[in-house]
């Protein structure tokens, strides 16, 4: 184990990581830029021409360059894909930067920064692919210890050695001249490994359909919020398009004439404090529920769990009254005195079922640990703090995760408390009302399934992303919640 | 030189220390009142900071919740059976013109559109919503169990298949929805350009457009409600199956039996208490099905020029808060009251059978 090797390939990883960092903001800034310059069609009597959309052929001037439609579409394309494959692989390595330890390097660390680097290649980053490429020859040295020369040397032998190895296996399972009995014994090893590999071939065969089925819808919304309108409603939609022929611009139309943008901002503020309103109180009072003694504490607590079988509609009937002009007063009421925010956040900054996931992990820290922190004089606020948040915090993490979730796909409620504002309301959507009740028909009757399309990748988008960030917490959380029923 | 820069320190080090110190005797002359106050009301019994009874603490942390809970849980179940009793309740000016015990429980289950469809519409809420629930659950279910168990037998690839058929539960419905309603138009619909495939005619086939047929779009409900509820199930019944103990295989590895077998009587049998209760939770989810009807069919529940209505239940109940029939919301609250005792005498049914837990 050579330390001082180890630690230079992990000095040039950081250098490496560095110059991506550089190399993916540059792929940003570069995504906005071009965004911003798309041009939109004009403005007729106070609504945009969108019929005018697909016919447009705008020139750009970028960096001294004249550029056309398709060039602006390849561009911005490419910097998606790069930042699609160079955002995640910079997280990957940062993590694994951070945990690696001596005892993990092996060859196929080295061979994964060499595919690495090439990927590097192909997303216009050489830098980075040259330093990864001399972090390989460090490795190589680190784990076989040979130089350049001696590795460009040892593979073309290697590579025969395999491929011998392989050939002589096959060889020897053909010459078996033995008595019958071991024989027939082969034999039916023979039939049974052929019947393990019809059943996984099977088994992985259904799965890819599945698999397909479930991808699908995903796959044809992606491909049709990028056509144009001729595109989006032929007779024969095609499966892949060029490139050049994706139009960005169709996400530019979806966010400011259509107002998703707004649409967007109403949600985030929503899903962000019902979230923090959530995580407070359903912290304390699983608290409440889990340490501290009280008399009724069970009766309660099962008073509680029993109003989760009430189905939600009968809950709206008679919020919609609390909350408007007889209630509370904050819709209903004439225009400029509304709060739709207000009404459309606090009926949610508690949830019943997450007070009860959270006290079965609160549960879990064991009673020991409280009476000694009581012993030592520390309080039960501090208690909660100190111990029982950091103990419990993949669950509360896993809890603010699916609270941002679910408002962000609330539909009902959002659409009753716009819905009686009219005009007003329109400003307060959220984007699942704003989805379906925005028309994406035109004057003339031509629905503009493209931008329609645009409009739920928009929503999807940002789900997937927060998904594949947090993937282990969001999977584990509902396996274990189902669990726990 | 040397000197200098020692002294310099030595000066800011002794600065330093001087605050330093201060800040300590504050927080020290602080911590001293506060003893000695305890002290105080310790001795003459009157110390409520440390004989805070029970109940008031778990009052404090409680308080948060219940009045949000209050507000919006209890008070709107009260309610609803105050709701129930009056006739022609008017929201805005908040009078009614009678009180009726039965009157809009029967109102609810005479209207043509509820159980007894009407001839001119084909189909009534609850019919649409029986169907949705006796066709979709039982297909989501074997097929949740099919692939948890497919998914369980294999190595490679198992956490890529496994975030793959994840993908649904972290979408919008609403979204999604739109997407299925485009895939499945009529002309250019990626369904039908499949279907071609295989020689159908599929001219003026439509799914979800006017003039297609109940079944048909039906269907297309069905599949979408399948769709969206596999991944929760998948996710429940694979980790139930990794949970079962591996002494159970091992032994049936010895005496050789078939795979078939393994699954019927070991596997299956091993997790039927989850295989309940996903039952119970996604029939009780099935009758509450609305987004994916409004996603698809839009708020009126039916394609266009259509002479039925593919409404569920709870969108019957919507109809009285926004929608035709806006402002009766006596209505309502019979129809979401009936809905509630369905649902309740699915979980008392679930709760029985669960507390047994037989499982061979």
């Amino acid at each position: 184990m050579n330390k001082q090797l180890f630690e230079k390939s992990n000095k040039v990883e950081r250098y490496t990581l560095f110059i991506d960092f550089l190399a993916i903001a540059a792929y940003i800034t570069l995504f906005l830029v071009l965004f911003k310059m798309l041009l939109l069609p004009d403005v007729i009597d106070g609504s945009m021409d969108l019929d005018n959309l697909q016919f447009m052929e705008p020139t750009y001037q970028f960096l001294g360059r004249t550029l056309y439609k398709e060039g602006i579409n390849t561009i911005i394309s490419l910097t998606i894909a790069f930042m699609l494959i160079g955002i995640p692989m910079f997280f990957i390595n940062l993590k694994k930067v951070k945990n690696r330890t001596i005892y993990e390097v092996d060859s196929y660390v080295a061979g994964s920064k060499f595919f690495q680097g090439i990927i590097n290649l192909l997303s216009f980053n050489p830098i980075s692919c040259g330093l990864r490429i001399y972090n390989m020859f460090i490795l190589v040295k680190f784990v076989k210890g040979y130089n350049a020369k001696e590795f460009f040397k040892s593979i073309w032998p290697a590579v025969k050695a395999y491929f011998k190895k392989l050939f002589t296996k096959k060889a020897k399972e053909s010459t078996g001249g033995l008595d019958e009995y071991s024989v027939s014994i082969k034999k039916s090893i023979r039939r049974q490994s052929v019947t393990t590999v019809l059943r996984m071939l099977f088994t992985y065969i259904f799965l890819v359909f599945m698999a397909f089925i479930i991808i699908i819808p995903f796959y044809w919304m992606i491909i049709t919020s990028l056509k144009d309108f001729s595109g989006a409603t032929s007779a024969t939609p095609e499966f892949f398009i060029n490139i050049s022929r994706m139009n960005w611009v169709n996400y530019k139309v979806v966010l400011t004439e259509l107002n998703f943008g707004l649409y967007i901002r109403n949600t985030v503020i929503v899903a962000l404090f019902s979230t923090a309103g959530t995580v407070l109180t359903t912290v304390l009072a699983a608290y409440a529920f889990a340490r501290i003694e009280f008399r009724g504490r069970e009766l309660l607590f099962s008073i509680l769990i029993m109003t989760m079988m009430i189905p939600g509609e009968l809950y709206i009937i008679t919020n919609f009254i609390t909350v408007s002009k007889n209630g509370f007063g904050w819709v209903g009421m004439p225009s400029g005195e509304n709060n739709y925010f207000v009404a459309m956040i606090i009926p949610f900054v508690t949830s019943i079922s997450y007070i009860f996931f959270l006290r079965q992990s609160f549960k879990q820290v064991p009673e020991s640990l409280y009476k000694a922190a009581r012993v030592d004089g520390c309080s039960d606020f501090k208690f909660l703090m100190r111990i029982m948040v950091p103990i419990a915090s993949p669950t509360i993490f896993t809890i603010t995760i699916l609270n941002v979730f679910s408002s962000w796909n609330a539909y009902i409620w959002p659409r009753i408390i716009t819905g009686v504002g009219g005009q007003e309301g329109q400003a307060y959507w959220l984007i699942s009302n704003a989805l379906r009740d925005t028309a994406f028909v035109l004057d003339n009757g031509r629905v503009m399934y493209n931008l329609q399309i645009a409009a739920s990748t928009l929503v999807t988008v940002p789900l997937l992303i927060v998904f594949f960030m947090f993937r282990k917490y969001i999977m584990n959380g509902i396996g274990r919640s189902g669990t726990k029923g | 030189m040397a000197n200098l820069q020692n002294k310099i320190k030595e000066f800011f080090g002794k600065i330093l220390n001087v605050i330093k110190t201060f800040f300590w005797n504050v927080r020290r002359f602080f911590i001293n009142i506060k003893k000695r106050i305890g002290d105080f009301l310790d001795k003459h019994n009157i110390n409520f900071v440390s004989n805070f009874p029970n109940w008031a603490k778990a009052l404090l942390y409680l308080s948060p919740a219940l009045i949000v809970l209050a507000v919006f849980t209890f008070w709107p179940i009260i309610n609803a059976f105050a709701l129930v009793v009056y006739e022609n309740y008017n929201m805005t000016t908040e009078t009614v013109t009678g009180y009726t015990i039965f009157g809009n429980f029967i109102t609810v289950l005479t209207d043509e559109s509820f159980i007894v469809p009407a001839s001119h519409t084909g189909s009534s809420a609850v019919i649409n919503t029986l169907i949705i629930v006796f066709i979709s659950v039982p297909i989501s279910v074997l097929l949740a169990l099919f692939i948890s168990a497919a998914l369980n037998s294999i190595k490679p690839l198992k956490s890529f298949f496994q975030t793959i058929y994840f993908l649904p539960y972290v979408t919008n419905t609403i979204a999604i929805g739109l997407v299925f309603a485009y895939m499945f138009r009529t002309d250019g619909g990626l369904v039908n350009q499949f279907l071609s495939l295989f020689g159908v005619n599929v001219d003026g086939l439509s799914w979800v457009e006017s003039g297609a047929v109940y079944w048909r779009s039906m269907f297309v409900l069905i599949f979408y409600s399948i769709w969206s509820t596999l991944a929760f199930k998948i996710m429940v019944f694979l980790s139930s199956i990794q949970s079962i103990d591996k002494q159970y295989y091992q032994a049936a590895a010895i005496d050789a039996t078939s795979r078939n077998r393994i699954f019927t009587k070991i596997t299956i049998p091993l997790i039927s208490p989850m295989i309940f209760y996903i039952l119970v939770t996604s029939v009780i989810g099935a009758f509450k099905i609305y987004n994916s009807i409004v996603a698809l069919f839009g708020v009126s529940g039916a394609p266009a020029g259509v002479d039925y209505n593919l409404q569920s239940i709870v969108m019957y109940i919507y109809q009285f808060i926004d929608g035709s029939n806006a402002g009766n919301l006596s209505v309502a609250a019979a129809g979401s009251l009936i809905l509630f005792a369905i649902i309740l005498v699915l979980t008392l049914v679930q709760m029985q059978v669960s507390k047994k837990r037989v499982h061979y």
